[in-house]
C-alpha cells in the first residue's frame, strides 16, 4: 500500500507540476480510525498528503460535475466505470480530466467493523494482511479481513480501472462474479419474504439522502423526489412514501447504477439499497445485454431499443 | 366485515393511449360488449407518456391494479413511443416483483383502435385476477 | 445530593415493572446497529453500547408527526388537532450528552416568546434516566462544549456504573419521585468512593480541546473567507450530520392528503439540503455546501450564544463518526481556533 500511495504522490506531483491538472482529487488520512477521506489538492506542498489503503472506499468521480478546471482523479475499478457513465451522459468532458487508475482488492467496511469492536476506542490497528489485529479500550479483537469487504466489493467484477491515462501498481486478477447470483437467490424466495426483507430494511430509512448524494450517477440538479410541482413522491417516513422513493430511484438508475456501492456505504443505518440497483443491473444486463460503465461508445439501454425486445411481460390475449 | 368482503370490487386504474387503445375502449362501448366497471381509464397521448411514477402513485393512493395500454408495436402515432416505454415498464414490473409486490397488479398489453372485442377481455382477465388477488395491502399509503 | 444504588441484573426486572406505566425509550440491537426505540420489553434494552446511531431527540420532536388534521363528515368539515394526553415517558440509558442537549431544546422550543405547545406536551410527560459513560468514545468530545462523560446536566437520574451495580444520583424531584416508586436501596460509602474513581477516571480521558468564547469571536470574525470553500469541499450536503444530532431541531411542514382527510404533518428538515432555502423566486441564498455547512457550524458555535448563550453542539461526535466522507467537525473547529496547520488555497 505504501508503495502505491508514494506512487499516486510521485504522478500527482508531476501532473500539477507540469500545470496539466489543476486539482487532484485523492484520498488522505482520515480523522477516525479506519478511515480515509476526499481531499482537493491544488498546491504541490500537500502532494505528500495523498494516501492509498482499504479504507478508500468513496467514489470520488461524483465530484468531477463539481470542481471546476482540469481535474486529475484517483480511480478505482468501480469509479472508472462511474466515469465512463458521467462521460457518456456529459457530466465531463474527457478532455478535463486525467485519469489516475488504482487496482483495488477491495475496501474494508468501516461500520461492520465498529460494530465487530462494539464501537469502543480503538488504540491500534495492526495489519498482517489477511487479518486485523484491532486493541483498544477493553478491546482486543481479530478481524478477518475477507469478511469486511464491502458486499458491492466482494462481487466486483471490475477491480482494475476500465479506462485510465496513468496506471499505477500491477493488474490484479478479476473475480468470477458476473452471474449476479446474490439477485437470483433472493427473487427465488417467496414473495411474502422479499417484502418482509424489503419492508424492513426500508422502515429504518431517514431520508437523509446520502445513499442519493454519494453516488456518482445521481448529479441531477433537481432530484425527482424534491420536486414540489408536480410533488412526485409523498415527504414523510412512511413506508409506502420511503419505498416509493427508492423504488423510483432505482427505476432512475436502471442501465446507469455501476454497482459501486456508495450508496449503502454512506447510510447511516446501513440499509441494504443495492438489493434494489442490483436487480436493475441484473435485469439491464439479461433483458438488453448491458453491462454499465464499460463501453464508452455503447449507448444508454433506456435510450435505445430493439423492435424485437423481449414481450414475454405483456399481458396477451 | 364478511359481508363487504364478498362484495369488495377491486379498483383498476387503466393508463390508455389516445390513438389506439383509448379507441379500442370506445369500440367496446359503441358495440356493447360486457365489461366490469372496475376500470378508471385515464387518457394519455402515448405509452410513451407513462412514466412509471403514474403506476406507483396509483399503487400508493389505493388502486388495486394497473393497466397500461398502448399501440402495438410498428404502431405507435409517434413511431417509437410504445417501444422506449416497453423496456421501461419490463424495468418496472420485474422491479415490483423483485420487492414482493404480487406481479399480477401491474398489467401491460397492446390493443388497437379496431380491437374492442380484445379491449373487453383485457378488461375481463385483469379484474379477475385482481380479485382473486384481493385488497391491495402492499405500498398503500396509510393514513398517518 | 441523594444516592440510590441498583443491581445490575435487576433493571430487566424495573423496567418492565415501569412499562405499563410509562412509554419506555432506551437504546436497543436492530439489525446490528444501536438505535433508541420505544421497547416493548425491559429485555430488549442494550446497557453496555458506547453511543446509539439515532439521537434520543425522537422522543421529543420525532421526524414526522400530526399536527392538526381536518376531515369532512358528510357536510361539515372537522378539524381535529392532535394534541391528546401524553402517556408518561422514560427515556432510559440516554447518554448525559444526549440529556443535555434536551436542556437546549427547551431554549428552542419552551421560549417565553414563543412556546411550542406539541414539545411542551411531550417534554412535560418526560423523565431522563442517564447512563454516564466509562468508556467515552474515540469521537466523543462533550468537555469541549460544556459537558463531561457524567455531566448531570438534563437528567433527572445519572447512573453510574461500579462493576454489579449502578449507583444512581437522585438529581431533580421528578427523578427522586422514580426513586421512590421503585424502592431503592441508600448507598455505603465505600460505594460513593468506587463511584469517584470512576467518574475521575473517564473525565481524565477527554480534555476539552478549545474555549468555546474564543471560538465564537474566531467564528465571527472568519464569515467571509475562502477557508469554509476549502474545508467543506468534499461534503456531500446530505442530511446525516443534522438528522442524527441531538440539538438539530430545524422542520418542515407539510399538508398530506391520503383517503379524504388532510393532515398538516411537520417533519423533520435539514439545513444541508438546497431545498431548506430555496425562495419561491428560485434565488437560493445558501447555494452550495459552503454556505450550508457554515450556517450548521455558525449556528452551532456563535448564533446559540447570542441567542440561549450555550452552545448548540454537546461533542456527541455522531456527525463525526456518521458523516459518509468524514468531514470531521473538530477538525473544521480547530481550523478556525487556529491550532490547525494553515488552511492553503
Ligand atoms: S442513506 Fe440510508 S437512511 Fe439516508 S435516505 Fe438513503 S437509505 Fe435512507
Ligand atoms: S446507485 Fe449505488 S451502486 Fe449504483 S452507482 Fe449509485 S452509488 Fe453506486
Ligand atoms: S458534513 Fe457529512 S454528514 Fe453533514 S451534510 Fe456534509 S457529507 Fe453529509
Ligand atoms: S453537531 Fe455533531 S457532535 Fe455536536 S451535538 Fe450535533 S451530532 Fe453531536
Ligand atoms: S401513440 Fe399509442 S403507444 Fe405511442
Amino acid at each position: 500500500m505504501t508503495d502505491v500511495s508514494n506512487k499516486i504522490r510521485e504522478e500527482a506531483g508531476k501532473l500539477l507540476e507540469k500545470g496539466e491538472v489543476d486539482v487532484i482529487i485523492g484520498f488522505e488520512k482520515g480523522s477516525i480510525p479506519l478511515s480515509a477521506t476526499p481531499c482537493f489538492i491544488r498546491n504541490e506542498a500537500d502532494i505528500e498528503k495523498l494516501i492509498w489503503n482499504e479504507y478508500c472506499g468513496n467514489n470520488l468521480s461524483l465530484y468531477l460535475s463539481k470542481a471546476r478546471g482540469k481535474i486529475g482523479i484517483i480511480a478505482k475499478g468501480c469509479d472508472t466505470r462511474a466515469i465512463v457513465e458521467l462521460i457518456k451522459e456529459k457530466q465531463v468532458q474527457r478532455e478535463r480530466i486525467v485519469i489516475i487508475g488504482v487496482p483495488c482488492e477491495g475496501m474494508l467496511d468501516r461500520k461492520r467493523i465498529m460494530i465487530r469492536c462494539q464501537s469502543r476506542n480503538i488504540t491500534g490497528i495492526e495489519d498482517q494482511g489477511r487479518q486485523l489485529l484491532i486493541t483498544g479500550d477493553s478491546l482486543n479483537v481479530a478481524v478477518e479481513k475477507d469478511e469486511f469487504f464491502y458486499p458491492a466489493c466482494q462481487v466486483c467484477a471490475n477491480r482494475n480501472p476500465v479506462m485510465c491515462d496513468v496506471f499505477i501498481g500491477n493488474t490484479i486478477e478479476e473475480q468470477k462474479t458476473d452471474e449476479f447470483t446474490d439477485v437470483t437467490d433472493f427473487n427465488e424466495k417467496p414473495s411474502e419474504e422479499r417484502w418482509a426483507y424489503i419492508t424492513d430494511e426500508i422502515d429504518r430509512c431517514i431520508r437523509c439522502y446520502a445513499c442519493r448524494n454519494a453516488c456518482p450517477l445521481c448529479y441531477c440538479k433537481e432530484c425527482f423526489v424534491d420536486a414540489t410541482q408536480p410533488q412526485w413522491v409523498g415527504k414523510t417516513i412512511e413506508q409506502s412514501d420511503t419505498l416509493s422513493f427508492h423504488i423510483m430511484r432505482s427505476i432512475h438508475l436502471a442501465g446507469r447504477c455501476i454497482e459501486c456501492g456508495a450508496c449503502e456505504r454512506a447510510c447511516p443505518v446501513m440499509v441494504d439499497i443495492r438489493k434494489l440497483n442490483r436487480k436493475m443491473s441484473a435485469d439491464v444486463k439479461n433483458m438488453f445485454g448491458y453491462k454499465t460503465g464499460l463501453d464508452i461508445d455503447q449507448p444508454a439501454p433506456l435510450s435505445v431499443f430493439k423492435p424485437d425486445d423481449s414481450e414475454e411481460f405483456i399481458l396477451d390475449i | 366485515m364478511g359481508n363487504k368482503e364478498t362484495s369488495w370490487e377491486p379498483k383498476i386504474i387503466a393508463f390508455l393511449c389516445n390513438w389506439c387503445s383509448y379507441a379500442g375502449a370506445d369500440l367496446a362501448g359503441v358495440g356493447r360488449m360486457q365489461y366490469p366497471a372496475n376500470v378508471r381509464v385515464i387518457r394519455v397521448p402515448c405509452s410513451g407518456r407513462i412514466s412509471p411514477f403514474f403506476i406507483l402513485s396509483s399503487l400508493q393512493n389505493g388502486a388495486d391494479g394497473v393497466l397500461v395500454s398502448g399501440c402495438h408495436p410498428g404502431d405507435c402515432h409517434y413511431l417509437t413511443g410504445n417501444y422506449s416505454a416497453r423496456r421501461k415498464f419490463a424495468l418496472l414490473k420485474s422491479q415490483l416483483e423483485h420487492i414482493g409486490i404480487e406481479k399480477e397488479r401491474v398489467q401491460f398489453t397492446w390493443v388497437s383502435a379496431s380491437e374492442g372485442g380484445k379491449f373487453a377481455e383485457v378488461i375481463n382477465r385483469v379484474t379477475e385476477t385482481v380479485k382473486a388477488l384481493g385488497p391491495a395491502k402492499r405500498l398503500v399509503k396509510k393514513c398517518l | 445530593m441523594d444516592y440510590r444504588i441498583i443491581k445490575k441484573s435487576k433493571i430487566t426486572e424495573y423496567l418492565n415493572n415501569l412499562i405499563n406505566e410509562y412509554v419506555i425509550f432506551a437504546p436497543i440491537e436492530k439489525d446490528d446497529i444501536v438505535l433508541y426505540d420505544r421497547i416493548k420489553s425491559g429485555d430488549e434494552v442494550i446497557l453496555d453500547y458506547s453511543n446509539s446511531v439515532n439521537s434520543p431527540k425522537e422522543a421529543v420532536i420525532p421526524q414526522l408527526e400530526t399536527l392538526i388534521s381536518c376531515k369532512n363528515n358528510e357536510d361539515i368539515t372537522c378539524v381535529k388537532e392532535h394534541l391528546d394526553e401524553q402517556k408518561r415517558f422514560l427515556l432510559f440509558g440516554a447518554r448525559p450528552c444526549d440529556a443535555r442537549s434536551l436542556l437546549f431544546l427547551d431554549k428552542v422550543f419552551n421560549d417565553e416568546k414563543c412556546r411550542d405547545v406539541y414539545y411542551m406536551n411531550r417534554r412535560n410527560a418526560l423523565t431522563i434516566i442517564s447512563l454516564g459513560c466509562t468508556r467515552p468514545q474515540e469521537t466523543c468530545f462533550c468537555t469541549t462544549t460544556g459537558g463531561s462523560p457524567f455531566s448531570s446536566e438534563g437528567s433527572d437520574l445519572l447512573f453510574v456504573d461500579i462493576g454489579d451495580d449502578y449507583i444512581i444520583q437522585v438529581i431533580t424531584e421528578k427523578g427522586a419521585e422514580l426513586v421512590e416508586k421503585l424502592d431503592l436501596e441508600n448507598t455505603q460509602n465505600d460505594e460513593l468512593t468506587k463511584m469517584d474513581i470512576v467518574i475521575n477516571k473517564s473525565k481524565a480521558r477527554i480534555e476539552p480541546e478549545m474555549e468555546l468564547k474564543i471560538l465564537k469571536d474566531k467564528l465571527d470574525s472568519s464569515f467571509e473567507g475562502s477557508a469554509w470553500e476549502i474545508l467543506t469541499e468534499k461534503c456531500l450536503s446530505c442530511g446525516i450530520c443534522t438528522y442524527h444530532c441531538p440539538t438539530c431541531h430545524c422542520f418542515d411542514m407539510i399538508d398530506e392528503e391520503t383517503k379524504g382527510k388532510v393532515e398538516r404533518i411537520r417533519l423533520w428538515d435539514s439545513c444541508q439540503f438546497p431545498h431548506f432555502t430555496m425562495q419561491t423566486s428560485g434565488f437560493n441564498p445558501r447555494p452550495t455546501y459552503k454556505e450550508r455547512y457554515r450556517q450548521r457550524i455558525m449556528h452551532k458555535f456563535s448564533y446559540c450564544f447570542d441567542n440561549y448563550n450555550m452552545a448548540g453542539c454537546v461533542g456527541c461526535g455522531r456527525c463525526v463518526s456518521q458523516c459518509p466522507v468524514n468531514l470531521d467537525i473538530r477538525q473544521v473547529l480547530t481550523a478556525f481556533y487556529g491550532k490547525h496547520e494553515e488552511i492553503r488555497l
